[in-house]
């Protein structure tokens, strides 16, 4: 199998206290694998320790993480530097906390645009409102202009996609990304990651929703306070769950 | 009729709020005026600041006259002569039989009269130099002194403040001790001895940049500590995490998503802190410490006046201090205003 990222045995600690214990799973070239799990289950620090953007007391202790055959955890700052945002993009789940307010969605699209590649001005305008376009933003001139605070939760979280696809990456972790969404606006960003599945772009889809992990994954690894308690593709996991917290999981949201 | 509402950023909308506080455009005025001549002293003043006369030393501001007998005449004053009353004070008497016409525009001067005559709107000092002329090429110096020192100490406190804040750790230790001892020595004693360390032969303009270096070292490090503070807060926000996450450089990320946060405290701390400048290089000047005569400055003026003889019997060498006081005055209303502006509590009716 053609994977393009590989976590072996990640195990975070903080302290003695052990957050992720001994991880390991794939995710494969053009597909979405979802983590799911109740919240402190420890699936936002795997999807942080990927990026080695780990808030400081915690750690990784063990294990190795692969992506485009690079292990992850051994390259230098410089080159992580380089992977974030060019190789693996990141979208959250605030979207409107995750801009900064004070500049408009373009000029910070842009920004990550200008970190990684050497495009001139007007080429990375021109690339932004072709991305803008491409997460079905209606209006990307006027997009580019607004604020953060003047665009409505769905149209800033197609931004936040927008921001984390501008420079073409392999992988794209997105971490709750629809949770702080209406019902609607929900199935419509999902519907988007979809897309962004056929342009052959893996995701790594971390939610707490199975129903919607559903729609979209091909994957799911079920987390339960740090360790993986089932893991298969989507339809198997959902039929016939295996482990009582995942029957759980898989009643809640049905 | 649908109104199309424009967004206003915040700094737009402080303006506006400033703008409604009379008393502080009064001042951003006051100030535009003490600038204005300033940067126009060239023109606007009838002497250079180095033109001196010892036959009129002490000559107290001169009278212009417009009826001559009785008639309106163009502008003019009388001569004067210089006598000694009993206690051998010099009195200057007006000279009837003499008159000097002001002329205006003449020689690339706003105005000025024919020698051998001169012609004193605020008086001269001991050594017969127009005040007038004295005050406006010593604002030169006293207003930009201030100014130049403020953004140095400016860069290097977002700098260094940011940069401690944001990565905190060990790079915070070392900054901030750093800080702590530019801090801990009190501040005109700090102005002493860096200027001590500044070699005795200087010209006027390497005395200037020198002045305007130790009142940046002075300043930088309590707004380091507090931009600090405000940074160590503000890395914690999200747009900060997702900024990292796209692998945006580090010094981008502090240069334009922590320090921009904190541009209301640092608006306002600007205009603050021109002011106390304005003040330190007065002092250091005073004292006979920073610009060195003939090259005037607000603050060497002024030392003239430190002995109580020449001030009793020529008190308009007090003149310098005055504009001292309005343009601390005017820094600190407009900073304080502006500190308001930027607050959205104060803000009504925008």
């Amino acid at each position: 199998m053609n994977s393009l990222l590989s976590i072996n045995g990640l195990t975070v600690a903080v302290g003695p206290k052990i957050l992720v214990d001994r991880v390991s799973f794939d995710v494969p070239q053009g597909k979405i694998v979802a983590v799911a799990g109740g919240s402190g289950s420890g699936k936002t620090t795997i999807g942080l320790s990927i990026l080695r953007l780990l808030p400081t007391p915690l750690s990784v202790t063990q294990g190795s993480i692969i992506f485009e055959g690079r292990h992850l955890l051994d390259v230098p700052v410089r080159e992580m530097q380089n992977c974030r945002g060019a190789r693996i993009g990141m979208v959250f789940q605030e979207p409107l906390s995750a801009f900064d307010p004070l500049f408009t969605i373009g000029q910070q699209i842009d920004e990550v645009l200008a970190a990684h590649t050497e495009l001139s001005k007007r080429e990375r305008y021109k690339k932004v409102l072709e991305t803008l376009l491409e997460v079905e933003l209606p209006d990307p001139q006027r997009a580019y202009k607004s604020y953060p605070h003047q665009l409505s939760g769905g149209m800033r979280q197609r931004a936040m996609v927008a921001q984390a696809i501008v420079c073409g990456p392999s992988l794209i972790i997105a971490d709750e990304p629809t949770s702080s969404l209406d019902v609607t606006l929900q199935v419509k960003i999902m519907e988007l990651l979809g897309r962004l599945k056929k342009k052959d772009m893996s995701i790594l889809l971390i939610a707490h929703d199975l129903g919607m992990i559903s729609r979209v994954a091909d994957e799911v690894i079920i987390l339960c306070q740090g360790e993986i308690v089932e893991k298969g593709p989507v339809g198997q996991v959902m039929d016939r769950p295996q482990h009582g917290y995942t029957r759980e999981l898989v009643m809640s949201a049905k | 009729m649908e109104k199309k509402i424009k967004p206003r950023g915040r700094i737009s909308l402080a303006f506006a709020s400033l703008r409604r506080n009379r008393f502080s455009m009064l001042c951003l005025w006051a100030l535009s005026v003490l600038y204005g001549l300033a940067i126009c002293a060239d023109f606007v003043c009838p002497y250079g600041y180095q033109d001196e006369d010892r036959d009129f030393s002490y000559c107290p501001p001169t009278a212009i006259e417009f009826l001559d007998h009785g008639k309106l005449v163009r502008p003019f004053i009388y001569g004067r002569t210089l006598t000694f009353d009993a206690v051998h004070r010099r009195v200057y008497v007006n000279d009837y039989r003499q008159k000097y016409s002001l002329h205006f525009l003449t020689g690339g001067r706003l105005f000025g009269v024919d020698p051998p005559s001169r012609f004193y709107i605020w008086g001269a000092d001991a050594r017969g130099r127009d005040l007038f002329s004295r005050i406006w090429y010593g604002a030169r110096i006293s207003l930009s002194i201030g100014l130049l020192g403020v953004i140095i100490s400016f860069v290097l406190g977002l700098l260094i403040g940011g940069i401690a804040g944001y990565y905190g750790g060990w790079v915070d230790n070392i900054l901030m001790r750093l800080c702590e001892m530019f801090m801990m020595v009190p501040g005109f004693y700090l102005m002493l001895a860096l200027r001590a360390a500044v070699p005795e032969n200087f010209n006027s303009v390497q005395v200037y940049v020198s002045v305007v270096v130790i009142l940046a070292l002075i300043g930088w490090a309590s707004l380091a500590r507090i931009i600090r503070g405000m940074a160590l807060s503000l890395r914690e926000r999200d747009f900060v995490l997702v900024a990292k996450t796209l692998g945006v450089p580090d010094i981008i990320i502090i240069i334009k998503h922590i320090l921009p946060q904190t541009i209301s405290f640092s608006c306002a701390t600007l205009m603050l802190t021109v002011s106390s400048y304005i003040l330190a290089e007065a002092g250091l000047s005073m004292v006979g410490l920073g610009i060195q005569d003939p090259v005037p400055s607000w603050g060497n003026l002024l030392s003239d006046a430190m002995e109580i003889v020449p001030v009793i019997f020529a008190p308009w060498i007090l003149l310098p201090g005055l504009f001292i006081f309005i343009a601390v005055m005017c820094f600190n209303v407009i900073g304080d205003a502006l500190r308001d502006a930027f607050d959205p509590m104060f803000r009504e009716g925008i």
